[in-house]
């Protein structure tokens, strides 16, 4: 595949009986990185942040993926981007952090259908038990760093850095079909 | 593979998601120059290399990234215990009691 | 049906024929067949060659444990594997097996003339053997060891396969399928418990399927097993059959390979050969059963001689008889049941010799009833038969003195020399071992796991015992997760009870320095040899493994470790306790590559990156080269050019009016907080303080030891915010290293790390004209030495694009690098490249990069250094700041050898005749001098230079910036060059091209 992952319109890239791999629409992505009372932040953003690693915010269409003692990731729509950056422009004063936009850096797979777990296990070393349902965590897939958002009992988001992404698409599209043949 | 718990994850997860870095406890002077030759020979290159527990720092690279401290004893590979960088080195007695 | 093949007995489908070859020759077996049973069907016992003594040899055994049986399994192009054990390989229509370790022909094998030569073979003779004289290692021993060792032949071909793999996570894994594990599974399969039973066979039962006769729980085995096996589906036990768990690892993770297409006809589509399961379980059950040891003695390996226990197994669960008129060999009451069973399915068992003096009541009344002689207290010493055993030579053995022999006429020898728990898995864990003199074995004791052992494995014999242990085994583990299982107790009729007794190798009467009495089969070491290891000075159970090669064979010594240890502790006057035994290491089976590969093979073999701009590249006829995990564009030959001819158009287009290049791969950084500049202070060895929001410096990283670790151009994009740039290759390193500083050091720090390295697409142009270029697309800024001079950077918009805008040079031309976000990256490249025709715009790759940045003399991290260099040596004091209080590496550079004189430098060399140096190598002071020669250095970077017109080369040597002008000489295998030693710097020192 020469292609790069961003040049693919969202879409179904991999599917079978059992499992689909898609591409999702392109959104804002942002590494927020701040310690101490994040009220003024909590206030900027909309949200309140969750503070145990792997738990989940959500404010509208904004949501909030808390990665590490002072670290989350933020996705929303593209243009609520500028607005964010903004608004906590605003509080740096109070409570310096830092917000760095890294929509350009990763693309997010959809995966889904009764088998999505299983196509996990692919690559993940850790236990998918370990992570609820509506909760995410930064994993070791396939040996390379990517987040994990388990959006229902079979459903899941993956991010995953560009170059690295026809790599891990390579990997999971063999699953979505070896699983295939599996449930035959 | 062996299991680590993360003391920021607060999880016990497969080694895969983790790096070594290290004996623990080998804190960078305040003031470098001040230093002797030896002083920062010791500091640069000298290191323990017990058979028994030992005082390590592993990084939660594919996770939460932090790094923090472990006692794990070298002969069993069994961890000890793990806590949070800047967190005071465990009595190693009360670590090893309820051991076999 | 054919020969050998008992109606009505067996699991086998003798309704469904099932053809397969055996070195070219077409035979017929049935559906459930393996290749060893579907053989012995057709009364063909001779299956291979021994492989030191090319022997003639049989299946032993009926299992995963079969030593001689090795053969070939073809299935069309590059589907061929050596050493499958045909008592595990399952036929299918149209199977290709072929026999081994022969030549011309299994039945005529021009190797057996070492049989007769075996005195040449005995133990430690690699060691002895081929020693002198020594010129004759290369010519002679060497390539006469090489014909004649290893096993079958390896594969040529690429393997065509798909191999796969998983992690598993449950709260019970039970390794063994037959009673015991049956039994545990059944015990802790409660109250949700996630319970995995995983077997090696293509069915679970284990010793079920060799025993139909016994009764559970009123009903007859195999009816039970069936009952059974669905009541553990039906409580969501998962079963995996033709699944072997080959290793125990640290914290109850057990690797597991499952074969999934070996034993079918049709390859199903998108279905691995092979998966390798890592699994982590909370609680282990090793119920491995009890594996049948040979008996020791002379010509017990000739083809027809196997284990009773073996007979009995192709009787019951392959309705195959392996003679019609057996003898049986045997130190434990099992052998006498697969005595009675071949009986009654038509055998006419000609005797059972047993050594013991005496054996149950029972079992003589059984022999009686069914005419069968028996004859106690005796031993074997021979027996007959070319390619097949005729004859057994057994003798009365009294009061320790063997008495004359006889011969009894046979075409099978059934032997039991008793049983072995299977501890393999058990001493994976690193669990310790009891000696138990009764059994004369070791059994389980303590593990650092999670872990129990259950039934044979643990030394028990008989259905109802192990059954009843197998579920106290499954309640105990399952207490261990919190539930609370009901207790279960299971009645078994017709079980066959048994004891036997442990021998070393048999009494003899033949000279003992003549017996070949085999201990080993598949390596070949006989008793005698494990006796002469110990004359010869051996001590420890592993130098007598080691010099013998004892247990080292692919079976990993599941026979022979027993029956070996016996002798050697016998021969050293020792219980074996005392003298222990060898290391079970994993894998339990051979496992093939491709398992342990997985998925990583081919173009997924590993992550291959590539950057928003490499499409562009290939498309363009680049030809690429690996940088980190990276692959960027090498260069971009036109039609005709070698790669020289490519570079040097690439180089002499940049310097003469624009180049175009993709710098995407390099690391980036955000460094954004309050504390940013106190951050880069600490970590560089540059000063930051002064450096204004807006512009750019050249930074370079040090460890603390005082040596260069990276470096790049490093733009300040506001009061508390930089912009880093690493090497390509050292990004990942360089974000851990400032994190660990960052985390560990200096946690009172309010700044932060944000890889930035794929948010970017990064385009490179350099040449005279790229301000002109740029100048056009940009807005924002404008492109002038006083508005954006030299080392700038600002955040613009360029072709509509924002962008981050440096202002930078690693070629010596105006150069600039723009950031756009990466997914732009592509249609930036582009329209600078539609824009750059009318400069007759060059797109170069990385080998012009360096050669445009060693005619300026900037490094190349990785290369021009090598872990030992620090700035100075490098040529870079100005980049060491020095009124800083501290920066990582300011110590580390005051070190008594960082100071010394002496250190190696960088410097430039030109050599005398103009040819072009080769990186890497050696350089002298003094060429005349005796070898070996004192090496002072060595050339780091060598290429041809246009600009210079003549080649150019970086090198470190030893005093370098003292010795201006000096030579020096460089030693190749046909002559000595020299080079004089010059500045770095070979274009444009004044930097007079910089200014637009």
């Amino acid at each position: 595949m020469n292609a790069p992952i961003s040049s693919f319109t969202p879409s179904v890239l991999a599917e079978s009986a059992v499992a689909r791999v898609s591409l999702a629409a392109p959104c804002a992505r942002l590494s927020l990185r701040a310690r101490g009372d994040l009220a003024p932040l909590n206030a900027a953003l909309g949200l309140t942040l969750p503070t145990r690693i792997g738990q989940r915010a959500q404010s509208g269409e904004s949501q909030a993926l808390c990665l590490g003692p002072d670290e989350w990731m933020l996705h929303a729509p593209e243009t609520l981007a500028a607005g964010m950056q903004a608004a906590c422009d605003e509080v740096y004063g109070t409570l310096p952090h830092s917000l760095v936009d890294v929509s350009g850096r990763e693309v997010t797979f959809v995966l889904d259908g009764p088998r999505a777990v299983d196509l996990l296990t692919l690559g993940m070393p850790r236990n998918p038990d370990s992570i609820a349902v509506g909760e995410g965590r930064r994993i070791n897939f396939d040996g390379v760093t990517v987040l994990l958002w388990r959006d229902g009992e079979t459903a899941f988001r993956m991010d995953v850095w560009h170059s690295f992404a026809p790599h891990l698409l390579h990997l999971l599209g063999t699953g979505v079909a070896e699983l295939a043949a599996e449930a035959a | 593979m062996l299991l680590i718990h993360c003391p920021y994850c607060e999880e016990t997860l497969p080694e895969a998601e983790f790096t070594y870095a290290g004996q623990a406890h080998v804190i960078r002077p305040e003031n470098p120059s001040g230093q002797t030759d030896d002083q920062w020979e010791e500091f640069l290159f000298i290191r323990a290399n017990p058979k028994g527990p030992h005082y390590e720092r592993w990084r939660h690279f594919h996770g939460c990234g932090r790094f923090f401290n472990a006692v794990r004893d070298t002969v069993s590979d069994k961890f000890l215990t793990t806590y949070k960088a800047g967190a005071p080195r465990p009595d190693l007695s009360s670590l090893t009691e309820g051991l076999k | 049906m054919s020969q050998f093949r008992v109606a009505g007995k067996g699991r086998v489908d003798t309704g469904r024929p099932v053809t397969f070859t055996f070195d070219g020759k077409s035979y017929k077996g049935v559906q459930g067949d393996t290749v060893a049973s579907a053989l012995l069907a057709n009364g063909v016992h001779l299956m291979g060659r021994s492989f030191k003594y090319h022997r003639p040899r049989g299946a032993v055994a009926a299992g995963s444990e079969e030593p001689n049986a090795l053969v070939g399994t073809r299935r069309g192009k590059g589907r061929f594997e050596p050493n499958t054990r045909a008592t595990v390989q399952e036929i299918w229509q149209g199977l290709e097996t072929t026999s081994q370790n022969k030549y011309p022909s299994l039945k005529w094998d021009i190797g057996a003339v070492n049989d007769a030569a075996y005195m040449l073979f005995s133990a430690g003779f690699y060691y002895k053997t081929f020693m002198w004289p020594k010129n004759f290692w290369h010519k002679v021993y060497e390539p006469f060891i090489r014909a004649a060792a290893g096993l079958g032949v390896s594969p040529t071909e690429e393997d065509p396969d798909h191999y796969a793999s998983r992690y598993l996570h449950c709260d019970v894994l039970i390794v063994g399928a037959g009673p015991s594990g049956l039994a545990a599974a059944r015990a802790a399969a409660v109250d949700g418990l996630k319970v995995v039973l995983v077997d090696e066979n293509p069915e679970a039962g284990g010793t079920l399927l060799s025993e139909p006769q016994a009764q559970i729980d009123g009903k007859p085995a195999w009816d039970w097993l069936a009952a059974e096996v669905e009541a553990l589906k039906g409580l969501g036990v998962r079963i995996m059959t033709r699944t072997t768990a080959i290793g125990y690892y640290h914290q109850n993770m057990i690797g597991m390979v499952e074969k999934l297409t070996d034993h079918l006809p049709e390859l199903p589509a998108d279905t691995p050969r092979e998966r390798m399961w890592r699994v982590r379980a909370g609680q282990v059950v090793l119920a491995q059963g009890a594996l049948e040891k040979p008996l020791v003695f002379h010509g017990n390996d000739r083809p027809g001689v196997m284990l009773a226990g073996s007979a009995q197994t192709y009787l019951n669960r392959y309705g195959v008889l392996v003679g019609k008129k057996p003898v049986v060999l045997t130190a434990h009451d099992s052998a006498w049941y697969a005595a009675f069973d071949l009986a009654d399915a038509g055998a006419r068992v000609q005797a059972i010799v047993d050594t013991r003096d005496t054996v149950r009541e029972d079992l003589l009344a059984a022999a009686q009833d069914r005419g069968i002689k028996v004859k106690l207290a005796h031993t074997a010493t021979g027996t007959t038969g070319r390619l097949r055993v005729n004859s057994l030579r057994v003798n009365p053995v009294k009061g320790g003195t063997v008495g004359d022999g006889y011969t009894i006429a046979c075409d099978a020898v059934l032997m039991s020399g008793g049983w072995t728990p299977s501890l393999h898995l058990f001493s994976h864990t690193k669990g310790s071992l009891t000696w138990d003199d009764d059994l004369t074995t070791f059994l389980p004791k303590d593990t650092p796991e999670d872990c129990v052992i259950a039934g044979a494995s643990r030394g028990l014999w008989g259905i109802e015992a192990v059954l009843n242990d197998g579920a106290e085994k499954g309640r105990e583990v399952a207490a261990a997760l919190g539930k609370a299982p009901a207790t279960m107790a299971y009645a078994v009729e017709a079980d066959r009870p048994g004891t036997g007794t442990t021998h070393k190798e048999l009494p003899t009467d033949r000279s003992p320095g003549k017996a070949k009495a085999f201990v080993d089969y598949q390596n070949d070491v006989t008793a005698k040899d494990l006796r002469l290891a110990v004359r010869e000075g051996m001590r420890s159970i592993e130098h007598v493994k080691r010099y013998t090669t004892n247990g080292m064979a692919t079976d990993q010594g599941k026979m022979s470790n027993i029956n070996g240890l016996n002798i050697a502790a016998d021969a050293l006057g020792k219980k074996q306790p005392q003298v222990g035994l060898t290391t079970f290491r994993p894998p339990y089976t051979p496992t093939s590559f491709g398992a342990f590969a997985g998925y990583h093979r081919g173009e997924h073999f590993e992550v291959t990156r590539k950057t928003q701009i490499d499409g562009w590249a290939e498309e363009n006829g680049a030809v690429f080269e690996p940088v980190g995990q990276w692959r960027r564009a090498w260069y971009f030959p036109k039609a005709g050019e070698d790669m020289d001819a490519a570079v040097r158009r690439e180089c002499v287009a940049t310097r003469k009016s624009l180049g175009i290049f993709d710098a995407s791969t390099l690391g980036k950084i955000e460094v954004k907080g309050p504390d940013a500049v106190e951050f880069m202070n600490r970590m560089y060895t540059n000063p930051w303080t002064k450096l204004a929001p807006g512009r750019c410096r050249y930074g370079l990283l040090c460890g603390d030891d005082g040596f260069i670790r990276d470096d790049g151009v490093i733009g300040r994009l506001s009061d508390d915010c930089f912009h880093v740039t690493t090497t390509t290759g050292g990004a990942a390193r360089v974000l851990n290293m400032m994190e660990d500083y960052l985390q560990t050091e200096w946690p009172d720090l309010n700044v932060w790390l944000t890889s930035t390295t794929e948010q970017w697409s990064t385009v490179a142009l350099n040449g005279p004209n790229a301000a002109k270029l740029l100048g056009g697309l940009v807005e924002g800024v404008e492109l002038t030495d006083e508005t954006f001079p030299h080392m700038s950077c600002v955040e613009c918009t360029v072709a509509g694009m924002p962008a981050r805008l440096f202002r930078i040079s690693f070629t010596g031309e105006i150069g600039f690098e723009v950031n756009v976000p990466a997914p732009m990256g592509r249609k930036l490249w582009e329209t600078l490249w539609e824009a750059g025709q009318q400069y007759g715009i060059c797109a170069y790759g990385t080998e012009t990069m360096h050669v445009l940045r060693a005619e300026k003399g900037y490094i190349i991290v990785g290369q021009d250094t090598d872990g030992t260099v620090t700035p100075y040596d490098a040529g870079m004091g100005w980049a060491v700041g020095k009124n800083k209080p501290d920066f990582v590496g300011m110590r580390g550079l005051a070190r008594p050898d960082l100071v010394a004189p002496g250190r190696k430098q960088l410097v430039g060399l030109l050599t005398d005749d103009q040819s072009r140096l080769e990186e890497g190598a050696q350089i002298v002071f003094d060429p005349n001098q005796p070898v070996p020669m004192k090496m002072v250095g060595h050339v780091t970077s060598s290429y041809h230079s246009d600009a210079v017109g003549r080649p150019i080369a970086l090198a470190l040597v030893e005093g370098g910036h003292d010795k201006m002008g000096e030579t020096v000489h460089i030693p190749m295998p046909d002559r000595t060059i020299a080079a004089k030693i010059t500045s770095t710097i070979f274009v444009d020192p004044e930097n007079a091209r910089l200014k637009i």
